[in-house]
């Protein structure tokens, strides 16, 4: 395995030197960073051009540049020393300078985009491909044609000059019409109905589900006053809590041996209990704290499933471990919305932003601003990741179905496992496989797309770094955008290959 | 378990069926409605783009120019209406500006078929060359391997990790004040590499099969072998993705317009009046509606047909449909 | 591990009071199948022929309909048969004769657009009426299945010990620990050197033949009353072929389970099989004893069949004797005997009526076929199928 990663490093470096080469040479082909000064009349003009010669090093020839540029930035991989050197922009500011600013934004949006894409597209392939050829899958298969076939940049747009405005302007006095809670209803009965299948019966049933669990939820909430101000509230993290653990058996082990529910809920009651006993903690945390609580949930977790476990060890673990996530997560969500008011305040009550990557100026403590990120995020990302939602459950589905078709499938269900084993051990596990090689491909494309999402939401990052350096015929900054989505891209096709590696035993040995 | 489908070809011999290829895939591709349907309607667009305004000198039946700038009637409303009298509408009507008019008053219907056409061409011309370039690569590295096979996959590969819309972007604006076939040449430059790496994968596998060992065996020359035996083996990959390809160009171009990095004024393209019109968007929504429907409907229907090329090439698929 | 009882009686009491022929005699041939004093020189034989009287596996005039584009396939019309402990029946047919499909009928394995009727009783039990809960815990447990392609039928992310724990797991509540012995156990038993280190290996490790006899191992693990083969050893190399055979046996044996051996092999059948079922387009067209329907077929296909295979002591220069034709489709079947377009001795009345499987000259032995007294007039049915020259010298 060590052998394997080193020469992944070692291809992963070449791939980098030979596209951050090719991008050098192709930005220095693609316009002179002289011409606004060569039409201009000022008294000044010779000078100002040979200033922005030497900055930018232009008599030297290109590929030697390229090469004197690699120098500085080969002092980036140098940790901490803050040597990086990414070259000047045309006005003399130091690149590195410029990234910083830029940098975070776009990779908060690539990062929650990649996750959200992941997460909907393989659930959504995965269900499709276990109800193949059913009305939800035709649905689906229709939704991801049209996902694939809108031009980013007009949906963009659509969602800003649209959607923010209608819902903020409904946020202003948030209502729920009876007509508009049975037309979520519908919508949430057809899916549920489409997602258990079965007998017509068993259809019906479901729709029904759903249907009186979306309009009812959504004339509750409006009726309780909840939309003026959104929370979750100690109760709802409970329900949460039990429902997670409830429902992670249910998809891990099943309830004929009861050790591994018993496990989850004695988690979820952790959680539920220090949700209400460290309000101290979680009062205006920071991220370090987060990541210490969450490593501590998995701690526990692992001791619980571990000590109560029985016969089904493993799955108890698991459970346990995946109930306290959940919960973790939910008791996040709800602390993030107790700033609702606070932020709603700041805003103008205009909580969905069309510009822009946070409020300006807004401190709102730890949970205040991570509400203001995330509602910032909210639109750029729904069109973000429309494309690659498409792709990822078209590509899950077919994956699933051409595993669920192989022979070891039928194996295992001859042996007598249950079809939630056959689907989550067997078929699952294998048609994962090829996803991951699809992630790191996919990656390159939100990079793409965020120039896009950025520019319609202007957004300070990284794509507008690139735009407006393209535009001024401003080199480096170009290049070093290049630089850092080539470096992502590289990484993550590095560990898509140790992923696939690890997941699938027969290329390790390779 | 002995699959019950295959029974009846197994009965009519695998002679039958190799003569009958062509007709099967295009009997499958026939029967697939979406992509019939896709293509009815593409067939409608293009033909509304190239007959209303003309190309080139000859001249369409449209007499508005998308040039002619002229007064502002009603606000540059668009007059088109499809909703009948007795719905409360205005009944089928064209009218003097179907799709309206933009600020100075140009007839938007026209503009938006230029910017069609232009679009549509740029497509294509992506789609083709870039199928050609990608075949040709595939093909080079697939079948001689070695040292031939490293160079233009990490080529590849290289090309693949770097954001195509940021790449194209680098060279579109040179080459968008070139025209929009520069731009088209300059953007295929970099969209062959999905398809380079399918074929040299197809290529891989059937270099293995008996029938090329027994050509290479009896002395046939490599070029031979590539055009006469293993090009006709992966048609239907290559048909699929050049169709893909055309749909993922009309996104790429329109986006690159958007941006700003690809057909510059005087031409114009569907993303390019977007992108001219997203301000005018709370006062004439129309001017951003109608590119963008275009855009919409022809990647679209492009993708639907691709779908059912596929489906009509790889029937396996559909195997166990009932 | 049941017992398995001596030689049974000489006279099936079960056939006892049935004056002749009785099409519905789904135990045909069972009181001969031991009295083969002739086998085929050419075959081998393994393990023991013991019998049991316990009926384990019924299926009665099961059939299977598969709805696709071009129309209803056909896939099962009608098949019947008993299954008793410690039996090996083959059943042999060529690709597309139902052979399969039946079986993963017995399984419950088919996809769900199947149409399946008849009945499938296990111990008295009827499988198709069963929840389907009640069917998992007999599928593995007490009727287990071996597939045909060893390379593909084992999951290849996970170790070969974790595919067999599972077996055991999915069945019994144990600690894993104890599973991983029980698997260690059944990989020893099936002729697997240093099964406890094997256990972690993945299938990529393994040969073949190894991987067949570990899916051996899996369908043994549980011990189980019935064993499906599925062309066991049609994958693999001919060398191999013998020995898994030979293991098949004997570990049949060891855990006192019967055999269903499908094959389209009729000497992987001569050799294990008590009895033998010939399948044909969806139906049974012929059953009894292996050495009755060996020596004196009484079905022009099976004769056909048998004319087909090489033997060693033929003379050299005598040619095969292959059955012409194809196999008919399944959408739309001929009218009559579905062999008839292809059979030698065809006549007006086989294309206008489909013959029922009943008994011939020997009330044990069953076949389809209106002319069965023709083969039985002469020594060697094959012959049936020699051209004009050949048989003319």
């Amino acid at each position: 395995m060590v052998a394997f990663i080193a020469r992944r490093l070692m291809i992963s470096a070449v791939l980098l030197l030979v596209g951050t080469f090719l991008a050098y040479v192709l930005i220095a082909l693609s316009g002179d960073p002289l011409q606004d000064l060569r039409q201009d009349t000022g008294p000044d003009r010779e000078n100002r051009i040979a200033a922005r010669t030497e900055l930018l090093d232009l008599d030297t020839p290109v590929v030697l540049r390229y090469f004197l540029w690699l120098g500085g930035a080969a002092k980036c991989l140098v940790p901490f020393a803050g040597e990086c050197d990414l070259g000047q922009s045309i006005r003399g500011q130091d690149v590195t300078f410029l990234l910083s600013g830029a940098i975070g934004a776009t990779l908060r949006l690539i990062l929650v985009a990649t996750v959200m894409a992941v997460f909907v597209g393989v659930v959504v392939g995965i269900v499709t491909a276990l109800r193949q050829y059913s009305r939800l899958d035709y649905s689906a298969t229709l939704a991801s044609f049209v996902f694939v076939s809108l031009p980013l940049f007009w949906f963009a747009v659509l969602l800003k000059q649209y959607i923010a405005i209608d819902v903020n302007d409904w946020l202003g006095d948030p209502v729920v019409t009876v007509g508009t809670a049975v037309a979520v209803g519908l919508v949430t009965g057809l899916a549920w109905g489409g997602v258990i299948g079965g007998s017509r019966q068993r259809t019906l049933v479901s729709f029904g589900i759903g249907f009186v669990g979306g309009a009812g939820l959504l004339l509750l909430l409006s009726a309780t006053g909840w939309f003026d101000s959104p929370g979750i509230g100690p109760i709802g993290v409970a329900v949460m809590a039990l429902a997670s653990a409830v429902g992670l058996t249910a998809l891990l082990s099943g309830f004929g041996y009861r050790n591994v529910l018993y496990a989850a809920l004695v988690m979820a009651v952790i959680g539920i209990v220090a949700n209400l006993s460290l309000g101290a903690v979680l009062f205006d945390p920071g991220w370090w704290t987060l990541l210490l609580l969450l490593l501590l949930t998995v701690a526990v977790g692992v001791g619980v499933g571990y000590a109560m476990g029985g016969l089904q060890r493993r799955q108890a673990v698991q459970a346990a471990v995946w109930t306290g996530v959940l919960t973790g997560f939910a008791v996040v969500v709800d602390r993030m919305l107790s700033a609702w008011d606070n932020y709603a305040e700041a805003v103008n009550g205009r909580v969905v932003p069309t510009f822009g990557s946070e409020t300006p100026n807004y401190d709102g403590g730890f949970w205040g601003n991570l509400l203001d990120s995330t509602t910032h995020l909210a639109l750029p990302t729904l069109a973000l990741i429309l494309v690659s939602v498409a792709t990822y459950s078209r590509y899950t589905r077919a994956s699933m179905l051409e595993v669920m078709n192989q022979d070891y499938v039928r194996t295992a269900r001859s042996k007598g496992l249950n079809e939630r084993t056959v689907i989550i051990r067997h078929a699952f596990r294998n048609g994962l496989i090829p996803i991951t090689t699809l992630i790191a491909f996919d990656v390159a494309g939100l990079l793409g797309g965020a120039v896009v999402t950025e520019t319609v939401f202007g957004w300070q990052g990284m794509g507008r770094l690139f735009t407006t350096a393209l535009t001024e015929v401003d080199p480096n900054p170009a290049m070093a955008f290049f630089v850092v989505t080539g470096a992502a891209a590289v990484t993550l096709n590095m560990l898509a290959d140790i992923a696939y590696a690890y997941l699938d035993p027969r290329i390790r040995v390779s | 378990m002995s699959a019950p489908p295959p029974v009846s070809a197994q009965a009519q011999g695998m002679t039958v069926v190799a003569r009958t290829q062509a007709q099967l895939v295009r009997r499958r591709f026939f029967r697939h409605r979406a992509a019939m349907s896709s293509l009815l309607l593409l067939v409608l667009i293009l033909l509304l783009a190239v007959t209303s305004i003309g190309v080139g000198p000859i001249p369409g039946w449209w007499d508005k120019p998308y040039t002619g700038i002229g007064p502002v009637v009603d606000e540059g409303r668009p007059t088109l209406s499809v909703v009948p009298t007795f719905l409360g509408g205005d009944g089928l009507r064209w009218g003097e500006h179907p799709f309206g008019q933009e600020n100075q008053g140009i007839d938007y219907f026209s503009l938006t078929m230029r910017g069609t056409q232009i679009s549509v061409m740029i497509a294509f011309i992506v789609g083709l060359l870039g199928t050609f370039i990608g075949v040709a690569i595939g093909a080079l590295a697939g079948y001689f391997r070695g040292w031939t096979e490293t160079i233009l996959m990490r080529l590849t590969d290289v090309i693949i990790i770097l954001p195509l819309l940021a790449l194209v972007a680098v060279l579109g604006r040179v080459a968008g004040n070139q025209g929009p076939v520069v731009l088209a040449v300059v953007i295929a430059l970099f969209t062959w590499t999905g398809l380079a790496r399918i074929v040299r994968g197809e290529f891989l596998s059937l270099r293995e099969k008996e029938f090329i060992e027994a050509a290479r065996a009896v002395g046939t020359p490599g070029h031979r072998i590539i055009r006469k035996h293993i090009l006709p083996n992966t048609v239907g990959v290559i048909i699929v993705s050049a169709t893909l390809a055309i749909a993922g160009a009309v996104l790429l171009e329109t986006a690159l317009s958007f941006l700003g990095f690809g057909v510059q004024p005087p031409d114009t393209s569907l993303g390019r009046l977007v992108s001219d019109y997203e301000t005018s968007f709370a006062t004439r929504p129309w001017l951003f509606w109608w590119p963008g429907v275009f855009i919409l409907s022809i990647a679209l229907t492009v993708n639907f047909i691709g779908d059912g090329l596929r489906d009509a090439f790889d029937p396996r698929q559909n195997k166990v449909r009932n | 591990m049941s017992t398995p009882t001596s030689e049974p009686p000489a006279t099936d009491p079960r056939s006892l009071g049935s004056a002749g022929p009785d099409p519905q005699d789904v135990t045909a041939g069972r009181h001969a199948a031991d009295a083969g004093s002739r086998r085929p020189a050419h075959t081998a034989v393994f393990g023991e022929r013991r019998v049991g009287d316990e009926e384990l596996l019924r299926v009665q005039d099961l059939a299977v309909d598969f709805p696709t584009d071009d129309g209803v396939v056909k896939a099962v019309r009608g098949v019947s048969y008993a299954l008793h402990s410690g039996e090996v029946l083959g059943i042999v047919g060529e690709s597309g004769s139902g052979k399969s499909v039946s079986s993963m009928a017995v399984m419950g394995l088919l996809p769900r657009n199947a149409n399946i009727s008849g009945t499938i009783t296990f111990r008295g039990d009827d499988l198709l009426s069963m929840s389907a809960a009640a069917r998992r815990s007999l599928r593995g447990r007490k009727i287990a299945m071996i597939f045909q392609d060893p390379m593909t039928a084992l999951n290849p992310v996970h170790t070969i010990g974790s595919q067999l724990a599972e077996a055991v797991l999915s069945h019994e509540l144990m600690p894993r620990r104890a599973a991983t012995a029980r698997a260690e156990e059944a990989l020893a038993m099936v002729g697997i050197p240093q099964p406890r280190a094997r256990l972690k290996n993945y299938p990529h490790e393994f040969s073949g033949g190894m991987r067949q006899r570990a899916i051996i191992a899996m369908a043994i693990i549980n011990s189980p009353d019935v064993i499906i083969a599925d062309e066991p050893t049609t994958a693999l190399d001919v060398t191999v072929q013998t020995q898994i055979l030979e293991t098949l046996v004997e570990v049949k044996d060891q855990v006192g389970a019967a055999i269903v051996l499908i094959t389209h092999d009729l000497g992987v059948v001569a050799g294990v099989a008590h009895r033998v079922l010939v399948m044909y387009a969806g139906k049974a067209v012929e059953m009894g004893s292996t050495d009755e329907t060996y020596y004196r077929a009484r079905m022009p296909y099976t004769a056909g069949l048998l004319g087909s295979i090489p033997a060693h002591d033929e003379v050299v220069g005598t040619r095969l004797r292959p059955i012409v034709g194809s196999p008919p489709s399944l959408i739309e079947l001929p009218t009559g005997c579905s062999f008839s377009p292809r059979c030698p001795l065809a006549t007006e009345r086989c294309h206008s009526e489909e013959p029922a499987l009943a008994g011939t000259d020997d009330p044990g032995h069953l076949a389809a076929c209106h002319h069965w007294d023709q083969l039985a007039a002469v020594d060697d049915p094959s012959s049936f199928f020699r051209t004009e020259s050949e048989r003319a010298r």
